[in-house]
């Protein structure tokens, strides 16, 4: 075997190895990962869901679950739900419930 | 999400630029329907930021369903890591504040870790155990 045939066997192979699969992991990585990090800014729409939502919404907007728009949720009434939990109000039916944060 | 959208058929809908991946959509709404058809109470779930404060903020979105009463609404703000869950006055009977919190304590621990539609999946599964059976 000449000196450029060990070359190409030993050094050539490998390195083209190397760069198939570097280009493979750039290829892939290329799409935008959405995973959520807490504590990273998350960008997203926001998103509501119910199982049976024909049924149980009044806001039109809100019958199909396309993740729908806040403001479009918001917009269809303003009823004022607020409780004794929250301290603003009182009101005859009582709402209960927890909080967390992370 | 059982409700097909007309996006669906000539784009990409605008659910998939929500928080989550198909699959985890999927999951979602397998375990929303399991919690509804096993208690009889409608469970919702939120996410998207809260306007400040975020318990007033929850509970309006709450008063915005049809039959607040007895609807569960989980709502939670990824990056005001802010959870809140409401419970109408009839689901408060079947799911005590005490049993909104435990399970409000485990999706919180989920989430932060990341993992936001396991949280929601496992939480849903721990507030229809707790409120058994209609």
């Amino acid at each position: 075997m000449s000196i450029i045939e060990t070359t190409l066997i030993f050094a050539g192979i490998p390195v083209a190895v190397i760069l198939i699969i570097a280009g493979a992991v750039y290829a892939g990585g290329s799409r935008r990962s959405r995973r959520y990090r807490p504590g990273r800014p998350f960008d997203f729409t926001p998103v509501w869901f119910l199982s049976a939502p024909e049924q149980q919404t009044e806001a039109a907007h809100a019958r199909e679950l396309t993740g729908v728009r806040r403001a479009e949720l918001t917009a269809s009434g303003e009823s004022s739900g607020v409780t004794d939990w929250s301290g603003d109000r009182t009101q005859p039916q009582v709402i209960g419930g927890a909080s967390d944060r992370w | 999400m059982t409700g097909g959208s007309p996006a669906g058929l000539t784009g990409r809908p605008e659910v998939l630029n929500g928080p989550f991946t198909t699959r985890q959509l999927l999951r979602l709404d397998e375990a929303l329907r399991l919690a509804d058809s096993s208690t009889g109470l409608t469970f919702s779930i939120y996410v998207g930021d809260l306007e400040e404060p975020g318990r007033t903020y929850a509970e309006k979105l709450h008063g915005q369903l049809a039959d607040p009463a007895n609807t569960v609404l989980i709502a939670l703000s990824p990056n005001q890591r802010v959870l809140e869950i409401v419970t109408g006055g009839e689901a408060r009977r079947r799911l005590p504040d005490r049993a909104a919190k435990l399970a409000a304590l485990s999706m919180a621990a989920a989430f932060g870790g990341g993992d936001l539609a396991g949280g929601l999946v496992s939480g849903l599964a721990q507030l229809a155990d707790h409120a058994g059976k209609h």
